[in-house]
């Protein structure tokens, strides 16, 4: 006895069986099946047109007497008129350019010209058989009998079409020996309806045949198609399969050239941090030799200090676990010479479709050199702030207590001088001040300390702290319009720098004596706030590198006016901080607009 | 706002030109009562002797820096209350903040205008509690 499952598997088959023949059955188009019969019928019809041309012939040569002359030429006319509009209907039909879609009409015209065929003999038997001799009635018998046997091979492809011909064959002819009054023409006219069903009964079954085996031949056709389109398309992805295999192939070559030639060292690590391969790169930095990596496949701990291992053994153990690349890893590598390397490391675990880590790809930049270059420029940067500022505080405020008269009166011309000498260990100071804002601004380590606060009166604030440069390049300040009530956020402390710098600016390259106005306009979403001088203007080729850095138009002013040039610069990499913009115009009548911009606060 | 007005002040400050400028100003322009030191290690036994209101510290200096002396400062009973503001060039908001976190009563960035100096101190010692 099998086993359940074999007892449950083994009828399957059958199923599919029917299912695969159903669906070929639905694969047959009815319509074309129809098409494909009426077709069949009429490749017939030239043999039979022939034929009943001979045997119409032969027929009224023998049926030929002067009596029924007249009768037996009627009857001839008859054949060659049916046989003339059949011939017609069979060119018509040869010509016709619709046959599948019109086969339903095409099977009625053959119907009515079968009907008319058939009905031409029954005519002979029934009007001929009483009025002429016994030899010609055996003859006409014979006719009738082999005309009606011809019927089923030439209509075979639809047995209605024969039950209607050979009716109207026969069924005349018996009816008249029914009735002719001799005994056994009686017998015979019982027995010509027999012949007559046994004959319609044949030519359906021939039908069926005929039928199913069109049905199975289309289908046929049509498994045949997609079989060849299902070719087709196979045939397609091959060819773009082979495309894709060369394209993979090409960067695989393409990556590994990549990898060998990079600046940067790569590794592939194993999911047990063993290495397997390293680039030239890797090679040089570390020291050790490509080829006796890949024989030995040595831990990845040879580039680690053994006192970070453990770490190391943890940080490896997430990586594994959480497959989340690691990027900007800053690790101090030994060498194999012992000296250290500072190498920056992005470290990929490369994953399967199965999920499982199948390898680790390490990138590393040897940074030692840029972290030498950052601690330079750190250091520098606070020689700069402390061990310049630090004499200069002596020298300027030296230079303040003289100048200030604490120390009582000092000659007009040493006066003078000692003006001098603070006027320029401020300008000094100011520059290694603005030199540190950009340092700061550019390495990103300005933080801005954003607050609400309102914007008129901090430019009313501004304009009274900078009335010193005011007083001092005799001009005025003053504001034209309405200062507006609007709320900004904003860095106090560095929007005054920027209210400084342009009120300064105007200051500085306004004639003696003219006003400097501050206005405020309201733009919707933004506050602009202008400064306006009556000054020289800006000239053309230099409205490019206004916000550049040591800018100046015309250096002489420097000296003149003081000022390092890089005012305008922090002005706008402080205002883009606080997610305003800076900008200019030349004004109608002569002059600058210096404009800023912020964003309104929005109240809460 | 303590009670009386700002008299006696003591600077610690490594650079002597500037001990000079600072001494200067403050007696000259703000009629103070002022005591220099240069070595911050000997700072606690001159306040301690000297008795100011209010104590000024250089932020960097050799030997011991700004903070550290103001922590050993609070260890010692006789000088733990004094006020102190801390005299710096590193102007950067963080260290602001670090300084003010440890309690100090004001900062004035270096450098400073030794014309207001005085006014800038008097205006700290007004603002305390």
């Amino acid at each position: 006895m099998s086993s359940p499952s074999a007892a449950n598997e083994a009828p399957a088959p059958a199923p599919q069986d029917a299912a695969r023949a159903e669906d070929a059955r639905q694969r047959s188009d009815p319509q074309r099946v129809l098409a494909d019969r009426v077709e069949q019928l009429y490749s017939q019809m030239p043999l039979g047109i022939v034929f009943t041309l001979v045997i119409g012939a032969i027929a009224t040569y023998e049926l030929w007497d002067n009596r029924t002359r007249e009768l037996v030429l009627f009857w001839w006319g008859l054949v060659l008129l049916v046989t003339a509009a059949r011939t017609a209907l069979w060119l018509g039909y040869r010509k016709s350019e619709d046959r599948v879609g019109q086969a339903k009409q095409w099977l009625r015209w053959l119907g009515i010209s079968a009907l008319a065929n058939g009905a031409n003999w029954g005519f002979a038997g029934a009007v001929f058989f009483p009025s002429h001799t016994d030899e010609q009635q055996v003859f006409l018998a014979f006719l009738l009998a082999g005309i009606a046997s011809a019927g089923i091979p030439t209509y075979a492809a639809s047995w209605p079409m024969f039950a209607m011909y050979a009716a109207a064959v026969v069924l005349p002819f018996a009816y008249v020996l029914a009735n002719f009054g001799n005994p056994l023409f009686v017998e015979i006219a019982v027995l010509v309806p027999l012949f007559y069903l046994a004959n319609v009964g044949i030519a359906y079954r021939l039908n069926q045949v005929f039928h199913s085996g069109y049905r199975l031949r289309h289908a046929y056709g049509r498994l045949t198609e997609d079989y060849t389109t299902l070719n087709k398309r196979l045939e397609r992805q091959l060819v773009e399969l082979e495309e894709a295999k060369r394209q993979v192939e090409a960067s695989g070559r393409k990556l590994a050239l990549f990898t060998e030639r990079a600046p940067i060292a790569v590794l592939e690590l194993d999911s047990q941090g063993r290495i397997q391969r390293i680039n030239h790169a890797a090679e040089n930095l570390f020291g050790w030799p490509s080829n006796e990596v890949a024989e030995k496949n040595p831990s990845v701990k040879i580039l680690i200090r053994p006192e970070y291992h453990e770490e190391f053994d943890t940080q490896w153990r997430e990586l594994m676990a959480s497959r989340v690349p690691l990027a900007h890893l800053r690790v101090r590598n030994p060498r194999r010479d012992g000296l250290e390397v500072v190498c920056e490391w992005n470290v990929t675990p490369l994953v399967n479709p199965e999920g499982e880590v199948v390898g680790v790809i390490a990138q590393g930049q040897d940074i030692t050199r840029q972290m030498e270059a950052d601690q330079l420029k750190k250091e520098f940067t606070s020689t700069l702030s402390h061990e310049l500022r630090t004499p200069l505080t002596s020298i300027i405020g030296s230079l303040q207590l003289i100048n200030s008269g604490v120390l009582g009166d000092v000659e007009k011309d040493i006066a003078e001088l000692t003006g001098v000498a603070e006027r320029n260990g401020q300008r000094l100071l100011d520059l290694i001040n603005d030199i540190l804002d950009i340092e700061k601004i550019e390495s990103g380590k300005l933080a801005m300390v954003p607050e609400v606060l309102a914007l008129d009166e901090l430019v009313n604030e501004s304009l009274v702290l900078n009335r010193g440069f005011a007083e001092r390049f005799q001009v005025r300040f003053q504001v034209s319009g309405n200062l507006l009530p609007v709320k900004v956020s904003a860095d106090r402390k560095r929007l005054v720098q920027i209210m400084t710098n342009l009120l300064s600016n105007a200051a500085k390259f306004s004639p003696q004596g003219e006003a400097v106005e501050v206005e405020m306009e309201d733009l919707g979403e933004r506050v602009r706030v202008s400064v306006l001088d009556r000054g020289p203007g800006i000239p053309d080729s230099f409205r490019s590198r206004i916000f550049g850095r040591f800018a100046q138009a015309d250096s002489s002013a420097t000296r003149q006016k003081g000022g390092t040039g890089l005012g305008l610069a922090i002005c706008k990499r402080l205002i883009e901080l606080m997610d305003g913009r800076i900008g200019f115009n030349n004004r109608d009548q002569g002059g600058t607009a210096f404009f800023f911009e912020l964003p309104k606060h929005a109240a809460p | 706002m303590p009670a009386h007005p700002l008299q006696r002040v003591c600077y610690v400050e490594d650079d002597e030109d500037i001990r000079k400028i600072v001494r200067m100003s403050l007696e000259r322009i703000g009629k103070l009562t002022v005591e220099v030191v240069g070595d911050p290690l000997l700072a606690i036994e001159a306040i301690k002797a000297f008795k100011p209101e209010l104590v000024m510290l250089d932020w960097m200096m050799p030997g011991m820096d700004g903070p550290t002396l103001y922590r050993k400062m609070r260890e010692v009973p006789e000088v733990c209350d004094l006020p102190v503001v801390f005299i710096t060039a590193k102007a950067s908001e963080k260290e602001l903040n670090e300084l003010r976190a440890l309690g100090a009563a004001g900062t004035i960035s270096k450098p400073f205008s030794p014309k207001d100096l005085p006014q800038q101190l008097r205006a700290i010692w007004e603002g305390l509690p």
